[in-house]
């Protein structure tokens, strides 16, 4: 007797939201503009984020287990629609002089949104695999979608890369398979948590293949060269969203995966650990040399890749709680900094920082917006950015990485100062001509700063408001499902 | 809920509230509305001493993180505030009066009363790198709105040294909490579990980093001349800056009931460092030609007597040191305020400008008794406070206390020398007219000169406030 398959639409439903959207970008795009499409998005988005809540507490799962709606992946969701949200309000300005203002834009973005999504309710390593290769995939399009040089040098650029980056990670996930005989991540863990001698070396590299895979896809040095070309040279919308929702779900998956399927693994923390040492000295090393605003930002990202990083290594409750709060924060001190730059930017490869001068005597919301925005991403309190360090810092600590913490604080000097220059700058009095674009400051995109401000702000006074929901440790020991 | 619980809380928060009412008031009334704010904190704050001190006030911040909102202001943290909210309020008077279009400044004198208010009430410590780190962000603005030329990499030196010391705290507090296994960052749940055995002296020098560059300490100390040098020619970014001289108190609320053991251990390193860089500063000050520079010395000078006064762990001596840590802003802020009023007036910092006393005599005078302040004079609160520390320090490494007192002789040498070649030998001819004290100028500096010789001469008052704080702190040496 055949078994019937375990389908079951209601987890998935966040995600199908999003897929109607990108379907109904791609086909009623023959008919009307992209802005509609862009609010229709905006809607699809919303629904989603609102049928999470509907969802909340059930852990549902579907097709056997291979697809989880537990908290985790509801919370993680949130965050990529949180990002999703800022981008497409941020396109609705900047798209059309990008020159990407076409419904194929917007289909592709919520394309890989549906990707992301998959990756943070992934139950199994098939799943992960098809959501991480549908963003990606559909990451290069829109890294490439300008027709200008350095579009499609960076999204090449970015094929190239992110291609081996997949590709070892698949030879990852065959080796993991091998050595536990499973791909779902209950499975893996149930096996490796009573380890057989004879399989541990396959498994231990699997899992660092998976790391290495997994380390293209968030710009872990040194795998991280990609990385400030792709989020330079792409539309700094494309920029925008490449650094944050797609790094918040390739989180998402290193989350599932490494703190959940192969928590008792061993080998791969202290080469993580030595992995985010790297990422911290590189990334924040080579921001402070940089003279492009954009291309700082890009370096920041992979310096906050380290900081991320870091509570992988904590045990996934504490790490879990501190990673899932980092990721929102992030997710809105990255969007609103960049969004400023694609309203206020000249050219798409955005603004050199001593154009930055006196932005507070033209702009005044915007300066002090993109001030509170690096002040936060800086780690300064009252800004949510502090709390982030301050959970990360500790989740390490706490599991005996005292000397990541101490170094993690020492880079942070360094990032210190180059977020500080820029902010500085916007306040110091100038007389020379506006270098800036002066027609970019519009409705859409002050929404998107003002909820990157006012969400740093308020999660930073109360950090509870966001803390509490991510704080229940039973979501985290549950990683793997079941 | 009484109404003194919330008062602490009010008295931190009324300049910040201010400070944001600034932004939409109209400019006509922009001063006053900033000096009515800061004089309804000073008001508060004197509520609070006259009714002896506040309770501690405590709410659960973020409880699944252990972190709580515990404020108290009595004895050392009280008297701290006041005189906070006290040159807060002078530099308000000023700096309405002398800096055109002040709206910014005023809101950010404000702004960073709030955070320093905060780290002298903090009984959290999370709680007080909280505000430690938000006082650094109006002082940074300060001197990126108002500095000179050269602000940039002035401004960079200070955030990185500062930043660096503060980050390594942060991780010494991460590590207090985890070791010891308190519950949470409050200092009474803390002081009950205490790290032992060498994790506390690890912990202690990360919090010592933070401590040693807002003290200043040598070596950690070479962000503080060129910080004074690029501000405003008012002063008025300079009396701020001074306040934000947090070290010497964090040392005493935190890290001697904290650590205890390694405060003992490291005592005679720390005393000779202290000692070093008070004579090393006194030295340095009598090279400067800059006004600005001298000062900055000189206050670095003066810190090195705190840090001595508090690493000798001798209860005369760590009364004096907190004595000394509350005036020497009076008179310093004073002092850096005055510079500005004679910048002002003849439109250079140097010191050897020569004959101002002929034309302004008041400005001579007040600076003169100010600089008297400043180099412990007997009948002045300066005295008090590093006679004190010499008498608590004597007890505990007779030589140290003796580097660290010929540094009173190099004080008067640089003090007198330099006061001498601006106000009085000749005056240069062809020199433009002085004018003398005007207005609010002499309130400005005649009100911190009234407080000095105040309490220098009638010390009991601050003494009765200081006196059981510093006992209670001290009794975590077990007796010493």
């Amino acid at each position: 007797m055949l078994q019937p398959p375990d389908v079951s639409l209601t987890p998935l439903l966040p995600v199908l939201i999003i897929l109607a959207g990108a379907v109904s970008s791609t086909l009623l795009g023959f008919w009307v503009s992209r802005r509609v499409l862009t609010f229709i998005n905006l809607g699809a988005v919303t629904l989603s984020a609102l049928s999470l809540g509907l969802l909340w507490n059930g852990a549902a799962s579907a097709f056997g287990g291979s697809l989880q709606a537990d908290n985790a992946a509801l919370l993680l969701a949130f965050v990529i629609l949180t990002g999703t949200l800022m981008t497409l309000l941020v396109t609705l300005d900047t798209a059309w002089r990008a020159r990407v203002s076409f419904p194929e834009f917007d289909a592709m973005l919520m394309y890989a949104v549906t990707g992301c999504l998959l990756i943070a309710f992934s139950g199994d390593l098939i799943v992960l695999l098809i959501g991480l290769e549908i963003m990606s995939l559909s990451g290069y399009v829109l890294a490439t979608l300008q027709g200008s040089r350095r579009a499609e040098e960076s999204g090449l650029k970015y094929f190239l890369l992110g291609a081996a980056g997949s590709a070892v990670l698949i030879y990852g996930i065959a080796f993991v398979y091998g050595a536990t005989g499973s791909l779902n991540y209950a499975a893996i863990a149930e096996k490796t948590s009573v380890l057989n001698p004879e399989n541990t070396a396959i498994l231990v590299g699997g899992a660092l293949l998976m790391l290495c895979g997994f380390a293209f896809k968030v710009a872990l040095a040194p795998f991280h060269q990609w990385t400030p070309d792709v989020y330079g040279g792409a539309p700094t919308s494309v920029s925008l969203f490449l650094s944050t929702v797609v790094k918040v779900a390739a989180f998402a998956g290193m989350l599932r995966v490494f703190s959940g399927a192969l928590e008792n693994a061993p080998g791969w923390h202290s080469v993580l650990a030595v992995l985010i040492a790297a990422t911290l000295i590189v990334g924040n090393l080579a921001a402070l040399r940089q003279l492009n605003f954009k291309r700082m930002l890009a370096y920041s990202a992979v310096a906050h890749t380290g900081f991320l990083a870091m509570a992988l290594l904590g045990t996934p409750q504490a790490g879990g709680a501190a990673l899932t709060y980092y990721l929102l924060v992030y997710t809105l001190m990255t969007a609103a900094a960049l969004a400023i730059v694609a309203a206020l930017q000249r050219g798409e490869e955005g603004m050199s920082i001593p154009d930055l001068r006196g932005l507070y005597y033209r702009h005044p919301a915007y300066a002090v917006a993109l001030a509170v925005c690096l002040a936060s991403l800086a780690g300064l309190p009252p800004f949510a950015g502090f709390f982030g360090k301050y959970l990360v810092f500790q989740a390490a600590f706490q599991n005996g990485y005292e000397w990541l913490s101490i170094l993690a604080a020492l880079t942070s000097v360094a990032a210190l100062v180059y977020y500080l220059r820029p902010a500085m700058l916007l306040f110091m009095p100038d007389r020379t001509p506006a270098r800036e674009y002066g027609l970019g400051q519009r409705t859409p995109t002050t929404l998107t700063v003002a909820l990157g401000v006012v969400g740093v702000t308020a999660l930073g006074l109360l950090p509870n408001i966001w803390y509490s929901w991510v704080a229940n440790p039973a979501i985290w020991t549950l990683l793997v499902g079941q | 809920m009484t109404f003194t619980d919330w008062l602490p809380t009010l008295m931190i928060f009324l300049p910040l509230l201010g400070s944001l009412l600034l932004l939409v008031t109209p400019k006509t009334f922009r001063d006053e509305v900033a000096g009515f704010i800061a004089a309804l904190t000073l008001g508060a704050g004197l509520a609070i001493w006259r009714g002896g001190g506040s309770e501690l006030f405590r709410w659960d911040w973020i409880p699944p993180l252990g972190i709580t909102y515990s404020v108290q202001l009595g004895g050392v943290s009280l008297a701290l505030a006041l005189v906070t909210a006290f040159m807060s309020f002078i530099a308000i008077l000023y700096a309405a009066r002398r800096i055109p279009n002040p709206g910014p400044m005023l809101s950010l004198i404000l702004a960073m009363e709030t955070g320093l208010i905060g780290i002298f009430a903090a009984q959290d410590l999370l709680l007080f790198y909280v505000f430690f780190e938000d006082a650094l962000i109006p002082a940074l603005l300060m001197l990126a709105i108002y500095g000179k030329s050269g602000r940039m990499a002035a401004l960079t030196k200070f955030a990185a040294y500062t930043l660096f010391g503060s980050l390594l705290m942060l991780v010494s507090i991460i590590g207090v909490r985890y070791i010891g296994g308190s519950p949470t960052f409050a200092m009474t749940d803390l002081k009950q579990h205490l790290v032992q055995g060498s994790a506390q002296t690890w912990l202690y020098l990360g919090f010592l980093a933070a401590m040693a560059v807002k003290l200043p300490l040598w070596p950690m100390h070479a962000w503080l001349p060129d910080f004074h040098e690029q501000n405003h020619d008012s002063g008025i970014p300079d009396v701020m800056g001074t306040l934000y001289k947090v070290g010497g108190y964090g040392l005493f609320t935190f890290a001697i009931p904290l650590f205890p053991d390694a405060s003992l251990e490291l005592r005679p390193i720390l005393m000779g460092l202290a000692a070093f860089t008070a004579l090393y500063a006194a030295w340095i000050a009598f090279g400067q030609t800059d006004w600005k520079r001298l000062l900055a010395y000189a206050g670095l000078s003066h810190m090195g007597f705190v840090a001595l006064g508090v690493f000798s762990l001798n209860e005369t001596a760590v009364i004096g040191a907190m004595y000394l840590l509350a005036f020497q802003n009076l008179y310093t802020g004073a002092l850096f305020l005055s510079v500005g009023m004679l910048q002002e007036r003849i439109g250079s910092l140097d010191t050897r400008v020569g004959g101002v006393m002929t034309q302004a005599g008041a400005l001579g005078g007040l600076t003169m008794a100010l600089w008297f302040a400043s180099i412990a004079v007997p009948g002045m609160a300066g005295f008090i406070g590093e006679f004190s520390i010499l008498l608590g320090a004597y007890q505990v490494s007779p030589w140290l206390a003796f580097i660290a007192g010929v540094t009173t002789i190099g004080a008067a040498a640089y003090a007198l020398t330099a006061f001498q070649t601006t106000f009085w030998q000749a005056r240069p001819a062809g020199s433009v007219a002085v004018r003398d004290l005007v207005h609010t100028e002499w309130l400005i500096l005649a009100l911190p000169l009234a407080v000095l010789v105040l309490f220098g001469v009638y010390s009991a008052p601050a003494l009765n406030l200081m006196q059981p704080a510093v006992r209670a702190v001290l009794t975590a040496l077990g007796g010493n």
